[in-house]
């Protein structure tokens, strides 16, 4: 395949990658390529080694690696170009891509449509400023994952984990399975930041501290972590005086949240979402820069991969069908607004003349409640927490509802009577 | 080493042991460096804010103070030496602000300073200007709208301090200076003719000694007694913001009463606090706290709204080494211990970088005062070549370099896009930690903070130097990042 020629080029070979790919493919696109800066296809899959994967997308409970092979072998027999140890370092707002790889060199074409997929990195302790020396053993629970189940290295047998975000709590688990003891973890909100079933599967069952509204007010050590001070916080999350605790460990691992990495997407010109952090996007997944879509966690963080590869594959169909028609899609012109406790709704608009899913999240936990998505539908819940995406579908028969003239849908998480 | 002979010993490979080494190498004269770290401009150098300035806005820079007067004479021959060594140097300029009338009394302060100055002490410096709020929103117009005015001085530059004490180290060595690192001295004692050295490596004798241990001065000078001169080391804090910022501002922003924000060389932001109002610290301790990270943060929000913690992607805490805390912060040590024959100590004190170059040529003129002979190195080349940076290329540039060597084609770092060539020539150059490539080409500056690259670069590391990942460090000693092998802890 000529470069020259390429449809669709996505980028990022991860879940959301190699859905889009395959879909857009299946969706009539000939020429599509894949760019990855790793190895292999699969993305961060392979250090996912734990199960829980495939529960909705496959009704199966697979690994992380058996995820991503059944992906990985669609991609081979479809006939997508993947160009690995490809890393993109620049795309344009015409869509020009400009990559290198050791193999290809410096590359310049310019596809006809492209997909963002290039998932999300951790957050570290730079933009948390946690106080305190600068020693080695301070490592974000995703690196530390890759030293583990990849690599074959265990950073430390004493450990502390901040934050109770899902890799944070598998960590904890994987580490305690290699011999290492987990000290605590250590979350500075008043409730846990990951899924139920890894609070339970991978802290409680292990019989590991977990202290809410606490946090690390101090790293000491010189050359290597020797410990962390914990202390409770306060409402505006400040350490209380008087709360300390000094924990002796020889590794602090941050599990404190996930970003979009949209640098590329910003050189090319797409509008963020703040809250998001994600392109703002229709029901197509396209961005604001025609021809560019976006699936995935560099969209919007998720908590199932399996909500990753249906998303992207959203985005595949919509890149493909650009490609050939070679004509602007019709954009939704009606917003989609959260309203009281929903943090945020994607996609940003919607055209309200096909069916859509909805996927948002709360601010806050909260029981006994119903999404009330304008005056189009309700649903019941019995709880909703920021951890759990919440998915609502709307069928064009609600979407009929609509009054002609709407410009904007509000999206509440009302309380309810319930038993 | 168990056993080394040297005319002159030079302890710490900083700025000023570097330069003075680098200085050295002129002429014909056998000297060694010893630098306790894995790699050069790892102590206080590192915690440079980078930038260079001649002190008009300071208003403890004295024309009767030894530092002022060697910033002075060292700031004209910054720009060329960073030409000969191949490390980036920007002339930026600065904006000292005020928002209130009272602050106004500042600029013209300094105005005043600078042109009693001018023609004695800064020849080459590019007069100061008063400039109004229009002009200055102009220039700036991401600053705060508050401002009513302010002065501009458009000598103020930027470098890397630790590109430049990495070159000034090769170069002495290029040069013929014996440089070594991971060599500390732990004793000195004085004979009639030479001291002899206690490192943790073997012994050094030596007939001149140059104290240029950074932060570890004092520590070096009482180990024979010639301490006459009490240090204080003032925390100053640093945050590093996302280089999506870079923008935001081009000039060095600072306010009439605390806060600064400026570029830095390589694209991103820094911000601190105006060390007149920093806390003195503890010899050794680095470590940053809440309350002067808030404080910074609060100062640099007030000078460009724009700026939020979430854009903070590092901190850190440095020092600035002062003689005399009472009379002002500003008095450096280069000078002939009055105690002590042939040991000279050179601490130099705020803004240490651009003091740098006079005081090593001081340091070479005081050797040479206690009896030491130089004879001119006819073989002394000035120009020493920097390696590849990849993200700096042209396009062009950058085809070429990858047809020469595939390695450029792989990019390692993704947030500072470094490719395996460059780590691969970092390694080459005397980097042996993470630390030392990160200082060197930058995998781990960026936003994701070696997330990505961390282990990536470890594996490059190990494979060229040909040792267990496991014995990777940060930055050397016990610094190892990852401590057992997989199923190690099990068999425990």
């Amino acid at each position: 395949m000529k470069l020259q020629d390429v449809d669709v080029a996505v980028i990022g070979a991860g879940p959301a990658g190699m859905a889009a790919a395959i879909k857009a493919k299946e969706a009539g696109a000939k020429n599509v390529v894949i760019m990855e800066r790793a190895e292999q296809l699969g993305g961060l899959l392979h250090q996912c080694i734990h199960n829980g994967f495939g529960l909705l997308y496959f009704k199966e409970d697979l690994t992380g690696p058996e995820y991503a092979h059944r992906f990985i072998e669609k991609v081979m027999d479809t006939g997508i170009e993947p160009l690995l140890e490809t890393m993109v370092i620049r795309i344009s707002n015409d869509r020009a891509v400009s990559a290198v790889s050791k193999s290809g060199g410096y590359i310049n074409f310019k596809p006809r449509s492209i997909v963002l997929a290039m998932g999300c990195r951790e957050r570290t302790r730079g933009a948390l400023n946690i106080p305190g020396s600068r020693p080695a053993g301070i490592l974000t629970a995703g690196t530390a994952q890759r030293f583990v189940n990849v690599e074959g290295f265990i950073p430390g047998k004493k450990i502390v984990i901040l934050g109770s975000g899902d890799i944070g709590m598998i960590m904890a688990r994987r580490l305690t399975l290699e011999g290492a003891k987990v000290e605590a973890v250590v979350e500075i909100l008043p409730y846990v930041g990951g899924l139920i079933r890894n609070e339970v599967q991978c802290v409680h069952d292990f019989h590991i501290p977990m202290y809410l509204k606490h946090t690390v007010a101090q790293i000491h050590g010189e050359e290597r972590v020797e410990a962390v001070t914990m202390a409770q916080v306060d409402d505006n999350n400040c350490p209380i005086a008087g709360t300390e605790r000094k924990i002796e460990c020889d590794t602090l691992l941050l599990s404190v949240g996930l970003i979009p990495e949209n640098e590329l997407s910003l050189m090319a010109g797409v509008k963020l979402d703040p809250i998001t952090g994600g392109a703002i996007v229709d029901e197509t997944r396209q961005t604001s820069v025609v021809g560019i879509f976006a699936g995935g966690n560099v969209l919007h963080v998720h908590d199932l991969v399996d909500n990753v590869s249906s998303e992207s594959e959203l985005a595949g169909q919509s890149a493909a069908s650009f490609a050939k028609e070679e004509k602007p899609l019709e954009r939704g012109k009606i917003a989609l607004k959260g309203g009281r406790n929903i943090r945020y709704v994607v996609p940003h608009t919607i055209s309200g003349q096909k069916d859509v899913t909805l996927y948002m999240r709360v601010n806050h936990p909260e029981e006994t409640v119903r999404i009330k998505v304008g005056d189009v539908m309700t649903k019941a819940l019995r709880v909703v927490k920021p951890s759990e995406m919440l998915k609502i579908d709307l069928s064009t028969e609600e979407l009929k509802r609509l009054g002609k003239e709407t410009k904007q849908i509000i999206v509440d998480c009302e309380k309810r009577e319930g038993r | 080493m168990s056993q080394l002979e040297t005319e002159v010993l030079i302890i710490g490979g900083g700025v000023a042991g570097a330069s003075i080494a680098r200085e050295l190498s002129k002429y014909k004269v056998d000297t060694t460096l010893v630098e306790k770290g894995s790699d050069f401009g790892q102590g206080i150098t590192k915690y440079s804010s980078t930038i260079m300035c001649q002190g008009a806005n300071v208003l403890e820079f004295r024309a009767e103070y030894h530092n002022s007067r060697l910033v002075w004479a060292g700031m004209p021959l910054m720009e060329p030496l960073c030409k000969e060594l191949d490390v980036p140097f920007k002339r930026i300029g600065s904006l000292e602000l005020t928002k209130n009338q009272a602050g106004m009394r500042h600029p013209e302060k300094m105005m005043r300073r600078f042109s009693e100055w001018k023609d004695k002490y800064l020849p080459e410096a590019k007069p100061l200007q008063l400039i109004d709020r229009e002009t200055l929103l102009s220039w700036e117009p991401n600053i705060s709208k508050d401002v009513i005015g302010g002065v501009y001085d458009p000598n103020i530059a930027i470098n890397d301090p630790v590109r430049l004490t990495i070159a000034l180290a090769e170069n002495a060595k290029q040069n013929g200076i014996n440089v070594i690192s991971e060599t500390e001295v732990v004793g000195i004692s004085c004979g009639t003719e030479k001291f002899k050295v206690q490192t943790n490596d073997g012994i050094v004798k030596c007939r001149f000694i140059v104290n240029a241990a950074g932060e570890y001065v004092s520590k070096i000078a009482q180990m024979v007694n010639a301490d006459d001169f009490v240090l204080y080391p003032v925390k100053a804090y640093q945050g590093v913001l996302d280089k999506k910022l870079g923008g935001l501002i081009n000039h060095m922003v600072l306010s009439t009463e605390h806060g600064m924000v400026t570029p830095t060389i390589h694209g991103n932001l820094f911000f601190g606090i105006s060390p007149r109002t920093q806390r003195l610290g503890r010899i050794h301790d680095h470590s940053t706290d809440k309350k002067l990270a808030d404080t910074a943060l609060r100062h640099a929000q007030e000078l460009i709204p724009d700026i939020s913690a979430r854009d903070i992607i590092n901190s850190f805490v440095g020092f600035i080494v002062y003689r005399n805390f009472e009379v002002g912060w500003h008095e450096c040590t280069v000078e002939i211990s009055r105690w002590v024959p042939r040991f000279i100590n050179a601490s130099i004190g705020f803004p240490g970088i651009c003091a740098a170059p006079a005081a090593a040529k001081e340091v070479v003129e005081l050797l040479v005062k206690e009896g030491l002979k130089l004879d001119e190195n006819p073989n002394f080349n000035p120009y020493r070549k920097a390696m590849p940076i990849f993200s700096e290329l042209s396009d062009e540039e950058k085809r070429k370099l990858i047809a020469k060597d595939p390695r450029y084609g792989h990019v390692v770092c993704r947030c500072e896009t470094v490719t395996e060539g460059e780590i691969v020539e970092a390694i080459k150059n005397g980097a042996r930690t993470l630390d030392g490539i990160k200082f060197r080409c930058r995998p781990g500056m960026g936003r994701c903070q070696a997330g990505f690259c961390g282990p990536r670069v470890t594996k490059i590391l190990a494979r060229e130097l040909r040792i267990p990942e496991e014995q990777v460090t940060k930055k050397g000693g016990r610094s190892r990042h990852l401590l057992y092998k997989s199923k190690e802890l099990l068999e425990e």
